[in-house]
């Protein structure tokens, strides 16, 4: 209750301005008249607007109106920040071209939605003459289709506007169902829908300070544990506000993550960690690699997934055994890639990787080994790079300037070993490649496509390895390093951190991220015990206001409406 | 009016003013504070349309091949079969060594090649595609707005078509220019100069989309940090160059420099020999650009010839479909010559079409740098009704979205990948294309500005 | 596996009981292209002169004389001839090429309705490929190695026909099945397995060629890929075993298989073959090349192409299909009743290509282990959806005539023949 007050204080200013700006409505009037009257209520204030990813957007409209709706669109492109899409996505907006996209989208969704077959259902009230505008009829729709999109309930002013344009619609094309969709186009294109709108308020329990709104809470559990948009449980405790304690947060949070959906949270999250976006990319030679296919890179990448989500979803297994366990699941492609027979009638099938094909643990799978290769050979050194980057959140600066490739290019001259000790001797060079390279080295059983080898230009591939006192051999034995880092753990926490809350490292969070390592470490490393301690601390809720934003504060309505009412 | 105006009053009070086919004089208060959003909405429209001919071009195992350039990239040379594209070659893509994956579906003869690059599905059976074609797509994205969402033409004077929604039902072409000249510059015509002019009420029906949107923009933009001020800001802008683009149309057309209302053609010849079907594919191909430039349509599909092409030289008694499959291959010469001859011929046609689209001026530049038009056939060595290194060709600028002019060989590479790149350098809203091993979410990108 | 000792064929009991004991190797493969085994005698091109076929490949037949001799007016003949004839099809082809026999007989039907044409040339050459089928080193061609006795008749009567004659993977005929083949529309396997120490000289190895319902995958180059896995797929029909030996990598059999049956890359999709053996090499890269020979039934080849639409084929790989028939039947050089018996057979050897593949059992549990027969486990196949043609008499119903119109006689319309009189001396 306490919160819908909250909300039409925002309004206010919608509604103000859409009575000074537009046709004076009788209804508008009156609400604007209500609102004004309405008592003391709270200010918000935006501490980020991050865009839905695609997979936000598909896994929404599909709990939202079904998952029989078609989505075929061109999403714009996300971009990377301090390793995740998550962080970067708060920087992006919506260009012209990218809204052309929204509502052509919007409105084959909208035609899905309203098809006459089945519409009767979704829309749950008929109207008066379907000829005709039916404003209760569309305001019901629009208020329970509203509040699944926009993720908290609709406000009066938004609400009325759409009330506005399915009536109008209806009384031009004497159908209702015409205008109900242009309600549900301008839901489906708004940016409350297309931008996670993240909300804080004063925080009642220490004056002078902020918290994430409750909605605002519902979303960020949702999209990181699910990937989608609150459900209506969730967002019910949101609008009593059970959420907001201890008790009423750790009920959500245990029953999100008890659910089957965890695994398209999990899904989500190393989709964007392991960059996995770079398979939309991925080219190789066809004449070194003829095995290389898009059904190798898309079984490649369901692979990796599918093992991650076994491992540390279903069997909440010790997150650094990723690195060394022997299981993984194959299909016919990855099969012929790994040169083992594809023993079941089945689409996929779990497999072992036996002792003699030197792999182990995820590094080993071809979506590790190919993405971070070269189109014709493989690259130590790249692997080496997005090793640390990806798994110890170590990045690896550019290169400098004017380097003198011609010896690393020249593939026919012995292993590559031999062409790259030039970088880890080299004084410019060996900060970095010492670094990468002899990590990236071990790898080298493994070709471009990550099909095992022994051999480069006739020689013996040396995989040995030394990184600082530890020496180690071989894929196996890089393995065993990564599960033995404490960096490893650590970045993962992290990771699931600043994903959640679309934020990049805060140094001054560090014994956060310490004291979640620790009890990662605890938890015996199992992913959903991190998720769970994160997402109840009080850091995954914690504001930062914004640069050039004003903290809430209370005000009264009518001082607000006069502040804002003349705009 | 009341003495403060907005976007809301403003645009229901407006009727009057800009054009769709030539830049608009400026109305200041809809420009955003770069200037460029005005410009970018009154931009003339890109136009779409598919080309086909049958019976590929010729490419054999055992010689050489008579239309895959050598060069990749820019500034490819011209080969014997692309002869006719020598004049428009800096506005023509190549596309060589893509295919249509059957997914174990069968090869359907003369079919399996076009029916995967138009719905992105391998056809079970001839006839009956598995999905749309894509151009319906398209004309859903582009071709809303004008009189006629596509045309279809088969000057091959078969009332063939491969353009549709359902998979079953294929359109009506015009089979001769007749015909054609009569759908549109007959009944139901508007010179673009016709005072007598009706604004389209689906225009207004968006608009009030939009307004639902921006009457919230107050309350959404009233308490935020820069950095989401910036984009939010960015989501308005954008909002309103949509706005802006249906202002535009809801405005009475202005003369479109570049229509001329051509002259009823004369009666063409009947027949299927290929001087016959290429001096009616001329003839239409003239009425159906004007067709464009007068902002008729902007979608269009050709069938110069189908599948299994029956053209032939006048005079012999073998038809090109023939050829293809009886004739050997020319030890000396290294490929099939009367073949070769023949699919030099067919092309003439898509030189031909293409000229014509070029002929007329529009702008700063012609109709055709403002179009993409996918030339493609039903197969690659047409012997063995191959479905490898199907050729496909985009011509056109797409109002600067086409980095033309390039040779992209990509050997064994789904054809559906070069749909998916036109349907997206014309706009229409498609992040993937295609079914099972033709599924793609990855255009060619050497191509896309 | 008990139950197959039923059945009476020696040989088959034979490899019935070699299923007892385990291999000690195996190799598995995929064919990857096949065809049958053409020597092509020329150096260039696809039907040039050669050692072969001196003349070159056979020559497209002129059809209006054809026509012509088969009763029809010079007039009627071109016009039935010209593109512009609504009655040509290029999918149906044109039936009234059909009605050339005595008494305008279907030719296709009654090939001996109408005489030989006289031109068809056999192969003249003294080389082939294939296998020696009889053991008999003064009978039959040379080999390309010098290998005496290779029996190939079927070679000698077709390999001019511009169907079969090519270099190797070039031939038209091999290009469109194989291009079908590869595209997924079949998939054989071949299962090796021997019981010695060394898989290159071993004196017990069985040879197994079995049809998989898995698709043959392209690789990026547009070979067909290695390593892929491929489930056995019981066949009634379609199954070949072989006793055999190898010695430096070749696999020879050592007692011929009375009969086996093979999807033939062709038309009649069958391949039956009597004493049938192998000559496949094992090749260090991986691959397997080689010969399956035998006698295989003369009729249903000459079937198959009619079958195929007759005029079409008449048409496309020019030939008079009658000159097959007669050909055939002249050339053939086996009978299965003995050497008096009448000569239903003919020797033949298809060259087969193979790629390393994994094979496994038809449940896909496990790679297969050994040789045997999968035949008793077969399932009747689903059925077959109904083709794009209906084929009759070796046409195709034309249908735009009312049903049954375009398989008789019907006469060329008195109105055209008369305009093309008028034009026909030009």
């Amino acid at each position: 209750m306490r919160y819908t007050s909250l909300l039409a204080c925002v309004f206010v200013v919608a509604a103000g301005a859409v009575a000074c700006s537009t046709v004076n409505k009788e209804g508008e009037k009156q609400q604007a008249a209500q609102t004004a009257a309405a008592p003391a209520v709270t200010h918000s204030v935006t501490v980020a607007a991050r865009r839905i990813t695609e997979s936000q957007y598909r896994h929404t409209i599909a709990d939202v109106f079904g998952p029989g709706i078609k989505i075929n669109a061109r999403f714009e492109p996300e971009k990377r920040e301090d390793g995740l899409l998550a962080v970067g996505s708060t920087q992006l907006s919506i260009t012209s071209g990218g809204l052309e996209q929204y509502y052509s989208l919007a409105s084959s969704i909208a035609d899905q939605v309203l098809d006459p077959k089945i519409r009767d259902a979704r829309v749950g009230c008929k109207p008066a003459d379907p000829a005709k505008a039916d404003a209760a009829c569309a305001k019901a729709f629009i208020s329970t289709y509203g509040e699944k999109l926009f993720r908290r309930p609709l406000t009066a002013g938004e609400l009325d506007a759409r009330v506005a344009t399915a009536s109008a619609g209806a009384d031009k094309t004497r159908d209702f169902y015409r205008g109900l969709k242009l309600s549900l186009v301008s839901l489906l294109i708004a940016p409350e829908y297309l931008f996670r709108i993240e909300l804080a308020e004063p925080d009642p329990a220490a004056p002078g300070q902020s918290r994430l709104d409750a909605y605002t809470r519902a979303s960020r559990l949702s999209f990181l544990l699910w990937d989608t948009s609150p459900d209506a449980e969730l967002l019910a405790s949101a609008k009593s506000g059970a959420i907001e304690t201890d008790a009423g947060l750790k009920q959500q949070v245990a029953r999100l993550i008890a659910s089957p959906r965890l695994e398209d949270g999990a899904r989500a999250f190393f989709t964007d960690m392991l960059q996995l976006d770079a398979f939309e990319s991925l080219n190789k030679d066809p004449a070194t690699y003829p095995k290389f296919s898009q059904a190798v890179a898309d079984s490649a990448r369901e692979e990796t997934l599918k093992t991650i989500v076994y491992q540390l979803v279903d069997k909440k297994m010790d997150y650094r055994d990723i690195f060394t366990s022997n299981e993984t699941f194959i299909n016919r492609p990855l099969a012929a890639v790994y040169k083992v027979p594809f023993n079941s009638t089945a689409e996929w099938a779990s497999h072992v990787f036996p002792k003699e094909s030197e792999r182990s643990g995820i590094l080993t799978q071809v979506t590790f080994l190919s993405l971070f290769s070269h189109p014709g050979r493989s690259s130590p050194t790249k692997r080496g790079v997005k090793l640390h980057e990806i798994f110890m959140c170590q990045p690896t600066p550019d290169p400098p300037p004017n380097v003198d490739f011609s010896k690393v290019q020249a593939i026919e001259n012995g292993t590559v070993r031999t062409r790259l000790i030039d970088h880890m001797t080299n004084a410019g060079c060996s900060s970095c490649h010492g670094l990468s390279d002899p990590a990236g080295l071990t790898l080298e059983h493994f070709d471009g496509l990550g099909q095992l080898r022994t051999l480069e230009n006739g020689k013996e591939i040396d995989v040995s390895a030394k990184i600082g006192t530890t020496s180690f051999s071989g894929a196996q034995g890089l393995g065993q390093m990564m599960h033995d880092s404490p960096d490893v753990p650590a970045c993962l926490v992290r990771n699931v951190y600043d994903y959640g809350v679309g934020r990049s490292v805060d140094y001054k969070q560090m014994p956060y991220y310490q004291a979640q390592t620790k009890a990662f470490a605890a938890d015996g490393y199992a992913l959903p015990k991190l998720y769970e301690r994160i997402v109840t601390s009080p850091e995954f809720f914690k504001v930062v206001l914004p640069a050039g934003a004003k903290a809430p504060d209370v005000k009264s309505a009518a001082a607000q409406s006069a502040s804002t009412g003349g705009k | 009016m009341t003495p403060r105006f907005n976007r809301r009053s403003m645009l229901r009070g407006l009727l009057g003013g800009s054009a769709v086919c030539m830049g608009v004089p400026a109305l200041d208060i809809f420009l955003n504070a770069n200037g460029n959003a005005w410009a970018d909405g009154a931009k003339l429209p890109v136009r779409f349309g598919t080309y086909f001919w049958g019976l590929g071009l010729t490419d054999t195992p055992a010689g050489g091949t008579r239309w895959v350039p050598v060069k990749q990239g820019a500034g490819y040379e011209i080969t014997p079969e692309l002869a006719s594209l020598a004049k428009v070659k800096d506005k023509v893509s190549v596309f060589s060594g893509f295919r249509a994956i059957g997914d174990g579906k069968p090869n359907v003869v003369h079919w399996s090649g076009h029916a995967s690059i138009l719905s992105g599905i391998a056809p079970s059976m001839t006839g009956s595609f598995e999905g749309p074609s894509f151009d319906t797509v398209v004309a859903d994205a582009i071709g809303g707005s004008t009189r006629f969402k596509q045309l279809d033409i088969s000057p091959s004077g078969k009332s063939l078509s491969y353009s549709t929604r359902t998979g079953k039902a294929f359109a009506t072409p015009e089979i001769t220019a007749i015909d054609l000249y009569g759908r549109i510059y007959g009944e139901g015509f508007q010179d673009p100069n016709d005072p007598n002019w009706k604004p389209d009420p689906n225009v207004m029906l968006r608009q009030s989309v939009l307004s639902a949107v921006t009457d919230q923009r107050q309350a959404l933009m009233a308490d935020v940090g820069k950095a989401d001020q910036v984009k939010l800001d960015q989501y308005f802008t954008s909002v309103r160059e949509m706005e802006n683009q249906l202002a535009i149309q809801l405005q009475k057309p202005e003369k479109c420099e570049a229509c001329v209302v051509p002259k009823r053609p004369e009666e063409g010849k009947r027949g299927a020999s290929v001087d016959i079907v290429n001096a009616n594919n001329k003839t239409m191909a003239r009425l159906l650009a004007m067709a464009m430039a007068c902002n008729q349509t902007r979608v269009f599909n050709c069938v110069h010839t189908p599948g299994s092409s029956e053209t032939y030289i006048a005079g012999d008694s073998k038809i090109y479909h023939q050829y293809t499959h009886d004739e050997p291959t020319d030890a000396k010469l290294g490929y099939q010559p009367m073949t070769s001859k023949l699919a030099g011929l067919v092309m003439q046609g898509f030189g031909d079409f293409l000229n014509e689209m070029d002929a007329i001026k529009e702008g700063d530049g012609t109709l055709l740098d403002h179009s993409l038009i996918m030339g493609f056939s039903d197969t690659g060595y047409a012997k063995i009704h191959s479905l490898e290194n199907i050729p496909i060709l985009l011509a056109g600028g797409a109002n600067g979205k086409h980095k033309a002019g390039q040779h992209i060989a990509m050997k064994g590479e789904s054809v559906t990948r070069v749909s998916l790149t036109a349907q997206q350098l014309v706009g229409a809203p498609v992040g993937e294309f295609g079914a099972g091993a033709m599924k793609t979410s990855r255009p060619i990108s050497e191509v896309m500005a | 596996m008990k139950r197959l000792l039923t059945f009476g064929a020696l040989s088959v009991a034979a490899i019935a009981l070699a299923c007892g004991s385990a291999a000690a190797w195996t190799r598995t493969y995929a064919i990857e292209w096949n065809e049958p085994a053409m020597y092509y005698g020329a150096k260039t091109g696809v039907i040039d002169p050669g050692a072969d076929c001196p003349d070159g490949s056979n020559h497209e037949p002129d059809w209006v004389q054809e026509l012509i001799k088969a009763g029809y007016t010079p007039a009627e003949a071109k016009w039935l001839r010209d593109p512009a004839n609504p009655s040509r099809s290029p999918v149906h082809g044109q039936n009234q090429m059909a009605f050339r026999g005595k008494d305008r007989a279907n030719v296709y039907m009654n090939p001996t309705s109408t005489p030989e044409s006289g031109v068809f040339k056999l192969v003249s050459g003294k080389i082939a490929e294939g296998i020696n089928l009889d053991g008999d080193e003064k009978t039959g061609f040379i080999s390309p190695t010098g290998e005496k006795g290779i029996d190939n008749a079927f070679y000698k009567t077709l390999g001019c026909w511009k169907t079969y004659r090519g270099p190797q993977r070039l031939s038209s005929g091999a290009l469109t099945f194989n291009d079908s083949m590869r595209e997924g529309a079949w998939t054989i396997v071949i299962v090796v397995s021997g019981k010695g120490a060394d898989p290159m000289n071993d004196s017990d190895v069985d040879v197994g060629f079995y049809m998989s319902g898995d698709k043959l995958v392209k690789d990026g180059k547009g070979d067909i890929a290695h390593d892929y896995t491929f489930r056995i797929r019981p066949d009634a029909k379609y199954e070949a075993l072989f006793k055999a030996k190898t010695a430096k990598g070749r696999i020879v059999t050592t007692m011929p298989t009375d009969k086996i049956m093979l999807r033939d890359p062709s038309y009649s999709r069958d391949l039956e073959l009597l004493k049938a053996q192998v000559s496949l090499q094992m090749n260090p890269d991986g691959t397997l090349k080689g010969y399956v020979g035998g006698y295989r039934p003369w009729l249903p080849v000459y079937q198959g192409w009619v079958g195929a639409r007759g005029p079409v084929i008449e048409a496309l790989t020019w030939v008079r299909l009658p000159d097959v028939y007669y050909a055939l039947r002249r050339n053939a050089d086996y009978s299965p009743a003995g050497a008096g018996g009448e000569k239903t057979h003919i020797s033949f050897a298809l060259r087969v290509e193979a790629v390393p593949a994994f094979v496994m059992t038809p449940d896909a549990s496990k790679e297969v282990a050994a040789v045997e027969s999968y035949k008793a486990a077969a399932v009747p196949p689903p059925a077959v959806p109904a083709g794009t043609f209906r084929i009759i008499d070796g046409l195709v119903p034309d249908p735009k005539v009312p049903f049954g119109d375009s398989l008789k006689v019907y006469p060329v319309p008195a109105t055209i023949a008369a305009a093309t009189a008028q034009n026909g001396g030009q």
